[in-house]
């Protein structure tokens, strides 16, 4: 490592430690610091819509997923589309307790921090248990497992009625400090919230992959028989993937409910499953900044595409639809083109922003 | 010197240009409406017509000067049936100023209804899903709901089934509670005295074939098949029906079976979809419809042409299903203009709970008067019965109210 830890122009490097550092030098700590103040402080500065404070909640509780897909898919190789259904067990936690004890039970409004992490527990426990097929399955066929339980999932929500048979769950208003959070502070107190979580689930995918089950899940991923070689368990690896997958994606579920104040099924479809996955490709698989950076440009894409086809509709002709088209057509092809030029997602950009930052001011 | 001159002119006349323009907004109020719908997706093949109708009501209030030299202003987005997308349209709709929402889907409405109801904002969806009405006391049915309009369909069997002892029925529904719900209130009626035997219950899936389904309800003596879902499904059971010799041409003809439906299960896009095989099918709606002759088609069709709508659209009941929901909305307006009052979120709530007795709506495109009142949430609570006729839907009787269902 260089003897300047505020200025690393190279790799300097002399043992394992310091490779593992979270943060290279001072000026990527100080750096990380005042992104998440700016992250903090702008909604006191600025005052922001609902509508507006709605789409990053959203991008939020999506990257808390994202997290865990790309643990599972991007870090472990193992493909899951049913990602959306763990979301949902985590929802359908939280809101099918709701809909048994109550929508403004103590435990459902007071404890919702217990809640949420009771959320990411079911998620952990549905993640672990489909997971067991990963112990005999590989690509496409694994593919197929999770997808089942998709349907599973969406089957059980919509026959059962103690999920209100997929028909939306409502859940009270949470309470904090000096009382009920009010319509008024709802998207506000959630932004801050989810944001938290965001940066601490964050963190700890950053130090798992520090440790050495992390290192296992890279391992088993470039080569299981390898990794079986070097004495870990490729299966038991691949199901405990699957559970912290299921984890993240519980906790993303909770936060889910209560920002959106219930639960109903068609927010934990197959076509979510999709999203997601799009999500963790776009933003770069098997990265921690590609988890951040896909879902902020698949929203941020889906609604450009909804003002494109808005304004489109403004002069193309009404009998075609041309309008409506244009939004799954172009979103669609932003992927594809997307997938065949930067297979490597964004997160590539962002690698390539740093190395080209970093050298400065000695670039060459 | 010239060169100036004709640059105080040219200032002078921009200026002039720019108050010509502007005059007309500031003359009149601008009223902030908002839709949030299916456009693509699942059920958009009701939602596009039905934002259509939305659309060219609004369309028309404004150019014909209905509210006087105020307007509407109502923007529709597309939610593509995603509750979370529609909870995002709602709250942009507030944050411009939103006094009255259009929405569609069940399932976003029940989620959004605890926000309706903190906001204090009058909502007329396109789903007339029964729980609705007790979801938030702020959302109106513009017409009967579904519920209604399968036991409508129900009684009419009970009332009207010619065969010797009660009449067996086979009931066949969405797998969610968009079909369950009004099966539900179906038994309730049954245990209010409704005489019917249901025999089966099916929930179905995605078959293509549904053969076998047939037979069995023919061996266990079914008579009549009273369908809760959308159109395809019911599409496909008739075809099977027709190829296998087993669908009634008339209501309650012998040895056959008589398929009938609510609401979503009918109109133009099922005689599209079944073909020759919808003929005798029956179903219910508080609609008008384009093929029955009367002042409503003309007028239906005449907006549909005034703003070039193709075929397929002006004759759709869903067209005219958005026509009505934008109608009530510029109704409860101009009414709370009328009194002199502002108007507001609560004064169109008010006046809308006040819209009964002598001051109910009459809209050309339902069959009866619309009514609401602090504990009446359902508009129009007749219900007609339809029966496909060479190619068409036809009127069968006079319109309706339920008696085993309030």
């Amino acid at each position: 490592m260089s003897a300047n830890r505020f200025l690393a122009t190279g790799n300097f490097f002399t043992d394992y430690r310091q490779e593992q550092r979270i943060f290279r030098t001072h000026l990527d700590r100080g750096m990380f610091v005042v992104f998440l103040a700016c992250l903090f402080a702008w909604p006191l500065f600025f005052e922001a819509s609902n509508r507006t404070m709605l789409v990053i909640n959203n991008i939020l509780i999506a990257v808390v997923a994202v997290y865990g897909l790309n643990l599972v898919t991007g870090f472990a190789g193992l493909i899951s589309i049913g990602h959306a259904a763990f979301v949902g067990v985590g929802a359908y936690t939280v809101a099918g307790l709701a809909r048994a004890i109550g929508a403004t039970h103590p435990l459902i409004v007071h404890w919702w921090p217990l809640m949420i992490l009771a959320a990411g527990g079911m998620g952990a426990v549905f993640g672990a248990f489909v997971g067991l097929p990963a112990m005999r399955l590989k690509h496409l066929y694994l593919a197929i497992a999770t997808l089942s339980f998709q349907m599973i999932f969406t089957w059980t929500i919509k026959f059962m009625p103690t999920f209100n048979q997929g028909q939306m769950i409502p859940v009270g208003r949470v309470s904090w400090i000096g009382g009920t959070v009010g319509r008024n502070n709802h998207y506000f107190f959630w932004y801050y919230m989810i944001l938290v979580v965001a940066v601490i689930c964050g963190l700890a995918v950053r130090n798992l992959l520090r440790s050495r089950y992390g290192r296992c899940l890279v391992a088993v991923r470039d080569n299981d028989r390898a990794a079986d070689a070097m004495g870990m368990h490729p299966g038991l690896t691949k199901v405990y993937a699957f559970t912290l997958a299921g984890f993240f994606a519980g906790v993303a579920g909770a936060l889910h409910t209560y920002m959106f104040r219930g639960a109903g099924f068609e927010s934990f479809t197959l076509h979510h499953s999709i999203t997601y996955l799009a999500m963790a490709i776009v933003g770069g698989l098997g990265t921690l900044p590609g988890s951040l950076l896909g879902p902020a440009a698949i929203y941020t894409l889906e609604l450009q595409m909804e003002h494109l086809s808005e304004w489109s509709g403004t002069f193309l002709p009404d009998s075609f639809n041309l309008a409506t088209a244009l939004r799954p057509l172009g979103f669609g092809l932003v992927i594809v083109l997307f997938l065949m030029f930067e297979p490597r997602g964004m997160a590539n950009w962002w690698r390539i922003c740093r190395s080209y930052v970093k050298l400065w001011p000695f670039r060459y | 010197m010239k060169r100036n001159s004709f640059g105080y002119l040219v200032v002078v006349m921009t200026v002039a240009a720019g108050l010509a323009f502007s005059a007309p907004a500031v003359a009149g109020e601008t009223y902030q409406l908002g839709m949030s719908l299916a456009i693509t997706g699942p059920t958009s093949d009701a939602g596009n017509p039905y934002s259509k109708g939305v659309e060219d009501y609004i369309n028309f209030a404004n150019d014909t000067r209905i509210l006087g030299d105020a307007k509407i202003d109502c923007p529709i987005r597309d939610d593509m049936y995603e509750t979370a997308v529609t909870k995002r349209n709602f709250e942009d709709f507030l944050d411009q100023g939103m006094i009255f929402f259009l929405s569609y889907a069940t399932g976003a409405n029940q989620a959004l209804a605890p926000d309706f109801t903190e906001v204090q904002i009058p909502v007329i969806p396109a789903s007339m899903d029964s729980s609705l009405m007790k979801a938030s006391p702020y959302i109106f049915l513009p017409i009967a709901s579904y519920s209604h309009q399968y036991v409508g369909v129900a009684e009419y069997v009970a009332t009207h089934h010619k065969g010797q002892g009660t009449a067996k029925v086979a009931a066949f529904i969405h797998p969610s509670a968009f079909g369950r719900a009004p099966l539900a209130d179906f038994k309730a009626a049954q245990a209010a005295g409704m005489k019917l035997d249901l025999v089966e219950v099916v929930e179905h899936g995605t078959d293509l074939d549904n053969s076998a389904l047939l037979q069995r309800l023919a061996s266990k003596g079914v008579q009549y098949v009273l369908c809760q879902t959308v159109q395809s499904p019911v599409a496909t059971l008739l075809n099977d029906a027709q190829r296998l010799g087993m669908a009634a041409k008339t209501f309650g003809e012998p040895g056959k079976i008589t398929f009938m439906g609510a609401h979503y299960t009918g109109g133009n896009d099922l005689i599209a979809l079944a073909g020759t095989a919808a003929e005798g099918f029956h179903w219910t709606t508080s609609y008008r419809v384009t093929s029955e002759e009367g002042p409503w088609t003309d007028w239906q069709l005449a907006m549909a042409k005034k703003y070039a709508r193709d075929d397929k659209t002006a004759n759709s009941h869903n067209y005219a299903c958005g026509m009505m929901a934008a109608q009530i909305a510029v109704e409860a307006i101009r009414r709370t203009r009328e009194a002199g009052k502002e108007v507001t979120r609560a004064t169109l709530y008010d006046t809308l709970n006040q819209m009964n007795g002598d001051k109910a709506f009459e809209s050309l495109l339902a069959v009866g008067r619309m009514t609401y009142s602090a504990t009446d949430r359902m508009g129009v609570d007749r219900v007609q019965l339809y029966v496909v006729k060479d190619g068409v839907f036809r009127a069968v009787g006079e319109p309706f109210r339920l008696k085993y269902m309030k």
